[in-house]
């Protein structure tokens, strides 16, 4: 009998989990962290097992990653996050994909794992001692401009003439957005603005000598298109999207378990 | 003025409380890695001294006439040792000194010169308190300001090290600024500095090395036979032991190692990911690093760090054995061979790190930068460019001297150590092809 294989992706805002077989996603969930992490992943198991018509003895290993990793009890083991997103994306990255970058953006840090082209990863730079260029600003910013996060990256694309958006902190960036308000500024070009503020942090902490070969997204901030022209734009090349880019991570650890337990 | 001798007195009761408790925190999370050597005992016990016990280091030494501070590695303790005190370098990790010293210095600089210059204001640590002048090294901007700060507390001798040393006039600076501190240190003891006692010191310092050359052997082999944090700490105690008897503990150590070498007896899994540390000083107790590196299941195979290998590992070379010979060895030897970023040309610091690279089987490089620390983060990118060549992982993590940034310094050292485990693991697998 084929098994399955858990990855549960305990992040610091959403709760992920994919179910993988033979090497391919069957089944994702989200749910709210809270804060009792450990009971939602043992909810959000029982959950997918019912979905699926399966009892939790056919999961043949769990694999836990995310700030949560170390204390979930039903993992059989966990993984950073660096490792899991990269193994990721060898399921996740569009065919045409040839490995190179991956920009995570989660809820309260990005990185950035550059690839060799077995997708081994070779490095990565992590930002986390700072929300700018994380989904929490991308939240924070739609709150002030009544609006919401599925909506931030469509509105942003009928901009004409993006902000400027200079702070480099979520909380003076936030000062900067009400003050544009307060001039009438259309929020459309505020959002516009934000999204190119956001690449460019983003793209700072790049390597300089590893900015040749593709460039994936991944991570919750993948889903907003706003923010996914914006580093086109930056770059001057293509940016691809993940499938599956908010469960990119759970994906991966899922993968890693099915390696641990012999697919 | 009563008031105010009121609270400092309330306020020193309050730092040591807190500074023995993070010291202890410390000591007992090093203790508790396995293969703790018996051996290592004396210096963890140094460092409880100084740091928890708070102790009078003059207990039973009777031999010194003084304690004299020195910061950086540029000072020549064989100088010292010549005018019968001992040397005691105050180069510090302490996070709760840091936190007094960070109402003194600019809110950029580095976290070492803050806490230097907190214990310098809160007079807790008699190994601080019991030097009677300090021998400052003007190095990093960070250090030349802090000279110049801690004099309205202490009695410094700043000492002036060039920033280049390529010519031989470049030395010849150097040689003028210990040709200064001779009759300095003379007043200071009483004792006369003579030809036959820099000898003595050459002596004292030279075989503190010879052992730490013999150790180096040990530390070198894979499987490792000790773990790097244990050596930090053996390292770190050298800052407060007279040498004398650092070497007795460290041939002590040797022959502890030589015989787990002869029994096989390793410290941990084989495959274990063989780290470098290099970067800014790794000093006591801020040993979050090397501690993260080893509890993720990584060994620290080598440190190219100031507060580790790289002050013993050259030996002072004496051409000609009159004083002013030995003055210009010094002069040499405090300069020439150091790998400090502070010097214009520093290429030799990367030839020794892939020396080190080679001879420790190196398979990944943690690059430690403090906050604030600039010549040490200027020399990352050349390090990157290099050791990408070589094909050895290398990562930049930049840490401050307190407890708030660990988990986001652990997730990186965890994804690092998998990264080479993952990267070896491939290769195992293409061999097998």
């Amino acid at each position: 009998m084929v098994k399955y294989y858990l990855g549960l992706d305990g992040g610091s805002t959403y709760l992920k989990a994919a179910l993988l077989r033979k090497g391919a996603v069957t089944s994702t969930m989200v749910c709210s962290t809270g804060i009792d992490n450990n009971t939602a992943a043992k909810k959000i198991v029982e959950e997918l097992c019912k979905q699926n018509q399966i009892s939790p003895s056919d999961i043949g290993y769990i694999m836990a990653t995310g700030y949560s990793r170390k204390i979930l009890d039903v993992a059989d083991d966990d993984i950073s996050e660096i490792t899991a997103h990269a193994y990721g994306v060898r399921v996740t990255a569009p065919t045409e994909y040839r490995p190179g970058m991956v920009i995570d953006i989660g809820g309260q840090d990005s990185k950035i794992i550059y690839l060799d082209a077995n997708y081994n990863v070779k490095n990565f730079t992590m930002n986390d001692k700072c929300a700018a260029g994380t989904g929490k600003f991308m939240e924070v910013i739609a709150q002030i401009l009544e609006t919401t996060i599925d909506q931030v990256g469509p509105l942003s694309l009928e901009s004409n003439a993006p902000c400027d958006i200079n702070s480099t902190c979520v909380v003076f960036a936030q000062s900067e957005v009400i003050s544009l308000v307060a001039r009438k500024f259309d929020r459309r070009d505020i959002l516009a603005g934000m999204h190119l503020s956001m690449a460019k942090r983003i793209i700072k902490m790049m390597k300089k000598s590893e900015k040749g070969g593709d460039i994936l997204m991944t991570g919750g901030g993948a889903l907003n298109i706003g923010i996914h022209k914006a580093f086109e734009e930056e770059m001057m090349k293509d940016v691809y999207i993940a499938q599956y880019p908010q469960f990119n991570g759970a994906i991966g650890a899922a993968l890693i378990a099915s390696e641990r337990g012999g697919v | 003025m009563a008031g105010r001798i009121h609270t400092n007195e309330r306020q020193r009761e309050l730092f040591i409380k807190k500074s023995t408790r993070v010291a202890r925190s410390y000591l007992n999370r090093a203790k508790a890695l396995p293969g703790l050597p018996d051996a290592t005992n004396p210096f963890f016990d140094a460092l409880e001294d100084v740091y928890i016990e708070l102790k009078d280091l003059s207990e039973g030494e009777s031999k010194y006439k003084k304690s004299i501070g020195t910061l950086c590695v540029m000072v020549p303790s064989e100088l010292i040792y010549a005018a019968k005190a001992r040397p005691v370098r105050l180069c510090s990790g302490s996070y709760t000194a840091y936190s007094i010293g960070d109402d003194y210095i600019p809110r950029d600089a580095c976290p070492l010169v803050k806490a230097v210059m907190g214990f310098g204001q809160i007079q807790a640590l008699p190994a601080f308190d019991q030097c009677s002048l300090i021998v400052a090294p003007v190095t990093c901007d960070c250090k030349k300001k802090l000279a110049g700060a801690l004099e309205t507390v202490k009695n410094i001798v700043p000492v002036h090290v060039p920033p280049l040393k390529r010519e031989d006039a470049d030395i010849e600076i150097f040689l003028r600024e210990l040709y200064r501190l001779v009759p300095i240190l003379e007043e200071e003891t009483g004792e006369k500095i003579t030809a036959r006692s820099l000898a003595e010191g050459i002596c004292i310092v030279g075989k503190a090395q010879y052992e730490m050359s013999r150790f180096l052997k040990y530390r070198k082999h894979d499987p490792a036979l000790v773990q790097g944090t244990h050596v930090m700490a053996v390292m770190n105690a050298y800052s407060y032991m007279p040498a004398e008897r650092w070497t007795t503990c460290m041939h002590r150590l040797n022959l502890e190692m030589e015989s787990r070498l002869q029994k096989q007896q390793f410290v941990g899994k084989a495959k274990q990911p063989r780290i470098l540390v290099t970067g800014s000083p790794i000093a006591f107790p801020n040993i979050k690093i090397p501690l993260l590196i080893e509890e993720m299941g990584g060994i620290l195979a080598a440190d190219e760090t100031c507060m580790g290998e790289r002050g013993l590992y050259d030996p002072v070379s004496v051409i000609d054995p009159g004083f002013d010979g030995m003055m210009r060895a010094f002069a040499s030897r405090y300069t020439k061979p150091c790998t400090c970023p502070v010097f214009v040309d520093n290429s030799q610091r990367i030839y020794r790190i892939k020396q080190m690279v080679r001879e420790h089987k190196v398979q990944g490089i943690v690059y430690h930068v403090l906050r604030g620390c600039l010549v040490y983060d200027y020399e990352y990118q050349i390090m990157e460019e290099e050791f990408g060549k070589m094909d050895i992982p290398i990562i930049r993590v930049e840490s401050d001297y307190n407890e708030e940034d660990v988990e986001q310094l652990r997730i990186r050292i965890e994804a690092f150590i998998e990264l080479i485990k993952l990267k070896e693991y491939a290769k195992h697998k293409k061999g097998r092809r």
